[in-house]
């Protein structure tokens, strides 16, 4: 394939998404007017754990306004339980009804909908349902999910412990034996959620004559997220319509069926009316989708130069009460890519995943966030241990670029990244050698400053051949069509859901480019089940490589075509030598390029309108669909250092400067790359920092509004000095490496040694996040 | 989370709304509305009236006496933080004023509403009890004058009964030579307080408001002593509620800090 | 059920709204005015600010019916006639929002605030900014547009 000249793929090009964001224009779900549409809200468990001895609904049904009010029983009719069994070793099957029957799980399980004219009549009636429970003990941490004769939060199961695999390769344990040292570290993260500005909703939409459903969602995955509805309703795929319009983040929320949403589907096809629902905030903290939450340990073999020989990683995740995803899906990653760009050839890991009765877990921005703090902590502790220079320790363990393509210990391959770079332009950026006279001299000041280095190697995109060698059902490929309407205007769409990433603007970039026309001219149309091709959807970083490209592929078929009928209607045997550029056919005489008249409006109603015009055996139209499988696994590198000054005396931390070297390959708009980074960098420090979803110790969720679960705003946070380093990927045709969840995992990584750098005078080490002013007093007083 | 259903009245005179609240025992009077609003969305109040003070006019003002200024109830926290009289006249109050919430807090909310709400970590009851300003009051029985130490009885408890209004609050007048200082420990720009320190230095005399470490401000008053003696008898002084999210040891070492830099701060300002 | 009318953006909308009715609830559903977004209901997120007589304010923590006799602007009045506002414009060309949800609440906090104090430094635009939470930019793009509007103001009136 005749590579084009890339003039709008990485250019800064200010985003098309905005003029309608800025003026108050924006379509999010609950911006969509649908006369006569009821409103959903939910009677929730204030129990953590406990048995449903019966509900009345009689007293709220009376209220006015009150349409109907559902129960677990009631939806078991409708629909189908969620049954999660895929065939992974070490994996139990589980199974969830649509709104719980017999017990609750958790502080916030749905029990009951009430659908009424108004939201607000909807909660009088919902505070009026009468729920009988008989509180039952409640698994409140992953200590008591994993007793002897712990209590079961699902009863299904031999124990709490729903997940656990094994791996090992190589002799760790003789590595042990012959080491100079071994090292332990630990490392708790926190439990946290996802925290979109804009909650869960849907209106779903029942039309009894042509008995199908439209449901408006805001959904990171919109055709996945079909097939489950449809199955799970018992309907046929075409009988069901996802819409998502405008979203106000997802960050992985947004991808799940949940139960309240399925609910809402099967109240809407009940009743024959539009059926609509709004979370709440305090919902969405308590019962939409919680994450992290997982204990590491690694032990480090090491030489008495710092080098690595063998490290083994145990990791233990509290998973909550519930299973939208097989459990082991988060955790085990952080196993899979946890050596990252460190050599290492004996390796073991396990890794055990627990129910708890808490709110489930689903994949938050960088569900592998822990592994860069991991690797990167664990080498700070190799160069403390053993007296070394902590730059020194990762510049001896690191691969080489001359060792690249790297097969990681367990398999994966690491090629076409660029850690060593990354780590030296971080380190000079950051003045790694000034900042140690500096903080020298702070010292004797009695001021405590601390540097952290974190380099992050990001797995992206997942092919297919991944999901297969995992065990996991599904497929990695994104699908895209293109479409050249008879007036020249351009139609072109992929399997993504967008929740913010700037795809309209980036990917008309990548068809112009592809196809040869202005980006202006392209309109990318998304997120509709019945207009966009079936995609796998956004998650992870994978928009970038595998729809991007996708639409690449599918914008050079049809530049193509066009150029063969170009050559037609000015008279070639052949369309070599000529161009579309901008919109406008070229020509190439003697190097130098010629404008011809010929306009992609003329070629494209010459296709549509006069096909006997057309080449020999050419068929009408200029309509074009492609697939693009990307390869098992794609990875881009960056490096994060930062720069803190510790408050002795309170535990406060300021951070003095932070900088990231980044390579994430070919970057379609560097704006929105950057911005990418920005946002996950502050995610990480937001979670580093300051959230904690709280539980007491009888399982009581403590953190019910954004008064105790606290974010990071603009005065947390510091600016970002970004060095962009990229070189393309030769893994895919535009050389794409994805990014956008790298940040979370540099920045998580980063603080966390930058803290421990300032707190190494007092010979305390930091192994828990969040690193709250509290925590760090705590561990000072002890000095 | 929408509260649950009440009746609205819109009092136009202060006697008008003393009678709705001697007439309805299971009612709420609502100024700026931010701490009052959250509180009904989340329907942990569900009053069967509520009783809008915005419309009473004329609670709004700040008027310069002698020895004292006098700012009305209704006065908003933006009005209070950049206010030229009070910057002049009683700058411990305008600096804690700045520092609530957010820009969008303080053009709502109220002098009023935050004296009679006493949260214990609120800026406007610390610098009110720091300073000994007068809250007064009117209810069916007239007009009263109540002293700040008296006004704070207990954690989000007033001595107010409940047919009695905030109307407005004196504040003394600092006098030239006077010193101040405002300090804070809260874990983002905005939040509520976890401890907060207001300190005056008047004619030697130090005194110290500590704010959050109890269920209301205490006020402590030292005259010639070191500042790390002050700091460590104020941690002494006070004792903290164990919490979940803020070990009481954790809250009495801050007590420390916060007054040891406060005071070093007081004494070293203009 | 109380009947009352609002002054939003010039014009009269009439209203018929029980008394509890947040006025968040009433300007996008009564009024249509969908530009204002709710994220929290408890005054702490910044997404629904609107200008009350000017003054940035939470429309979660105001009941509707308490508006009547005010002026009230939403982010539907800031861009004239199709024309962006100087910091909408800064906003636009340095990247600063990314799903958007939040950007209203920004905009109308500081289209008030610039009026106040025009050229802010950093730290002062930090600080009135940390009232507006936003998930998705880092909020490094969006200081950089208000820095952005208020040194243009002082190039404009050099």
């Amino acid at each position: 394939m005749r590579r084009p000249k890339l003039r709008h793929i990485g250019a800064a090009l200010p985003r098309k998404e905005d003029l309608r964001f800025l003026t108050g224009h924006g379509r999010y779900v609950e911006d969509i007017e649908i006369p006569g549409a009821l409103h959903a809200c939910f009677v929730r468990s204030p129990y953590p754990h406990a048995k449903i001895k019966s509900i009345k609904t009689d007293e709220s049904r009376k209220l006015e306004g009150v349409v109907a009010v559902y129960t677990g029983k009631d939806l078991a009719q409708w629909t189908t339980p969620l049954r999660m069994a895929p065939p992974i070793e070490g994996l139990h099957p589980v199974e969830m009804t649509t709104l719980p029957i017999d017990k609750v799980r958790f502080h916030g399980d749905p029990v009951a909908c009430v659908i009424a004219t108004s939201r607000y009549l909807a909660e009088d009636a919902a505070e009026r349902v009468e729920v009988d429970y008989e509180p039952l003990p409640a698994v409140a941490n992953l200590e008591q999910a994993l007793l002897e004769n712990a209590v079961k939060v699902d009863a299904s199961l031999p124990s709490n412990l729903v997940s656990i695999q094994r791996f090992k390769t190589g002799d760790p344990e003789a590595r042990k034996r012959e080491a100079f040292k071994v090292i332990e570290s630990a490392f708790h993260q926190g439990r946290m959620t996802h925290l979109p500005i804009e909650t869960r909703g849907l209106a779903a939409v029942w039309d009894e004559g042509r008995q199908h459903l439209t449901v408006h969602i805001g959904n990171q995955v919109p055709h996945p997220y079909r097939s489950q509805v449809a199955a799970r309703m018992r309907l046929s795929e075409s009988q069901v319509t996802i819409a998502s319009p405008d979203v106000g983040g997802g960050f992985g929320q947004k991808i799940a069926l949940y139960r309240e949403e399925l609910t809402v589907c099967a109240a809407s096809r009940q009743l024959k009316r539009p059926v609509r629902w709004r979370e709440d905030r305090m919902e969405n903290l308590m019962a939409a989708s919680h994450a992290r939450e997982d204990s590491v340990r690694t032990r480090a073999a090491v030489t008495k130069e710092g080098r690595l020989l063998g490290l083994e990683l145990e990791i233990l995740e509290d998973f909550g009460a519930y299973c939208f995803y097989p459990a082991n899906y988060l955790a085990r990653v952080v196993a899979m890519i946890l050596t990252g760009p460190y050599k290492l050839r004996d390796y073991a890991f396990e890794v055990k995943v627990a129910l708890t009765n808490k709110c489930g877990n689903g994949p938050m921005r960088a569900p592998m966030a822990i592994t860069s703090w991991v690797i990167e902590g664990t080498m700070d502790a190799i160069a403390r241990e053993l007296g070394l220079d902590p730059l020194e320790v990762r510049r001896l363990n690191m691969v080489e670029t001359r060792e690249l393509p790297y097969t990681m210990p367990t398999g994966e391959v690491i090629a076409d990244i660029t850690p060593r770079e990354t780590l030296e332009a971080a380190v000079k950026a950051i003045d790694y050698a000034g900042f140690r006279k500096r903080q020298a001299a702070a010292r004797k000041e009695g001021r405590h400053l601390g540097l952290g280095l974190c380099s992050v190697v990001e797995s992206t995109t997942y092919g297919s051949k991944f999901y297969k060698a995992a065990g996991i059902p599904g497929s990695g490929h994104e699908a895209a069509w293109l479409r050249i309407e008879p007036s020249g205007a351009v139609n072109a769409s992929v399997g993504l859901g967008a929740t913010g990433q700037g795809y309209e603007t980036a990917f008309a970039q990548v068809v112009a480019d592809g196809l040869g026309v202005e980006p202006s001219q392209v309109r990318m149309q998304m997120g509709n089940t019945d207009v966009a091709p079936y995609g796998m959807g956004s998650r992870g970083a994978r928009g970038g490589t595998a729809g991007g490209t996708a639409i690449f592929l599918a914008a050079r078929e049809a530049n193509e075509k066009v150029l063969a009928i170009a050559a037609q209607m000015l008279g070639f045997d052949s369309a070599e030598g000529l161009h579309l550029v901008d919109g406008r056919v070229e020509r190439e005489i003697l190097g130098e390029r010629v404008k011809t008249d010929l306009t992609l409006a003329q070629v494209a109603r010459t296709a549509y309108l006069d096909p006997t015009a057309l080449p020999k055996g050419m068929a009408p139209g200029l309509d074009f669909s492609k697939t693009y499988d990307p390869p098992p696994m794609t990875y881009s590198n960056a490096a994060h250092a930062c720069e803190v000054e510790l408050d002795a005396e309170t535990g406060a931390l300021k951070i003095l400067r932070y900088v990231v070297a980044e390579d994430c390959g070919t970057v379609l708009n560097p704006f929105v790359v950057e911005g990418q980074q920005h946002g996950a960098i502050a995610m990480g420090l937001s979670g580093a920092l300051l959230e904690h979803m709280r539980y007491d110790e009888h399982g009581n969720n403590i953190t019910g509004s954004l008064a105790d679960y606290l974010v990071a705003t603009s005065t947390d946070l510091p600016g970002f000095e970004v060095i962009p380093m990229h070189t393309p990927s030769r893994g895919n045709p535009v050389g794409i490496k994805g990014m956008a969840e790298g940040g979370v995992m540099g920045a998580i990584g980063v603080i966390a040694c930058a803290v421990n750098d300032a707190l190494s005078p007092f010979g305390v080490v930091a192994d828990r996040q969040p690193l709250s002013p509290d925590y760090l007093r705590s561990l000072l007083r002890q000095t | 989370m929408k509260p649950a259903p009440f009746r609205y009245h819109r009092p136009r005179s202060l006697a008008d709304a003393i009678a709705l609240l001697s007439q309805y025992s299971d009612s709420k009077l609502i100024a700026g509305g931010q701490s009052l609003g959250p509180m009904m969305n989340m329907r942990l109040v569900q009053p069967a009236e509520l009783i809008d003070l915005n419309a009473v006019a004329g609670l709004d003002f700040i008027t310069e006496k002698d020895d004292f200024l006098e700012i009305g109830a209704l006065a908003r926290h933006h009005q209070v933080a950049n206010s030229p009289v009070i910057k002049k006249h009683c700058p411990l109050l305008a600096e804690a004023a700045a520092t609530i919430g957010h820009y969008a807090i303080r053009s709502r909310g109220t002098l009023g509403g935050s004296l009679a709400h006493a949260d214990p970590a609120a800026q406007l009851p610390l610098v009110a009890a720091t300073l000994g300003a007068q809250i007064v009051v009117h209810g069916k029985r007239g007009e009263r004058r109540i002293a700040a130490k008296d006004f704070f009885v207990s954690m989000m408890s007033t001595a107010l009964a409940p047919d009695e209004i905030v109307v407005s609050v004196r504040f003394p007048k600092a006098a030239a030579g006077d010193r101040h200082a405002y300090l804070q420990f809260s874990r983002r720009t905005g939040d509520f307080a976890i401890v907060a320190v207001a300190c005056t230095l008047q004619n030697r005399k130090l005194k110290i408001g500590v704010g959050g470490a109890e269920g209301k401000p205490l006020v402590l008053e030292f005259l010639n002593e070191k500042p790390e003696t002050i700091a460590r008898k104020a941690r002494e002084a006070v004792d903290p509620a164990e919490n979940p999210r803020v070990p009481a040891l954790y809250r009495k070492e801050l007590v420390e800090v916060l007054v040891k830099r406060a005071v070093a701060k007081c004494l070293n300002s203009n | 059920m109380l009947e009352f009318e609002l002054t939003v953006n010039g014009e009269r909308y009439p209203v018929r709204a029980e008394p509890r009715k947040l006025l968040c609830d009433v300007l996008r559903e009564d009024c249509r005015l969908t530009g204002t977004h709710v994220g929290c209901e408890h005054g702490v997120c910044g997404a629904c600010t609107v200008l009350v007589d000017g003054k940035p304010s939470r429309a979660c923590l105001i009941y509707a019916v308490q508006m009547q006799g005010h002026e009230l602007t939403t982010i539907e009045a800031v861009a004239k006639e199709g024309k962006l506002s100087p910091l909408q414009q800064a906003l636009h060309e340095v990247h600063g929002l990314q799903c958007g949800f939040c950007t209203a609440g920004i905009v109308m906090t500081f289209e008030a605030y610039l009026k106040e104090n025009p050229r802010p430094s950093e730290a002062e635009v930090r600080e009135v900014l940390s009232g507006n939470l936003c998930r998705c930019t880092g909020y490094h793009n969006i200081v950089k547009a208000i820095i952005r509007v208020a040194n243009e103001g002082r190039d404009a009136k050099a």
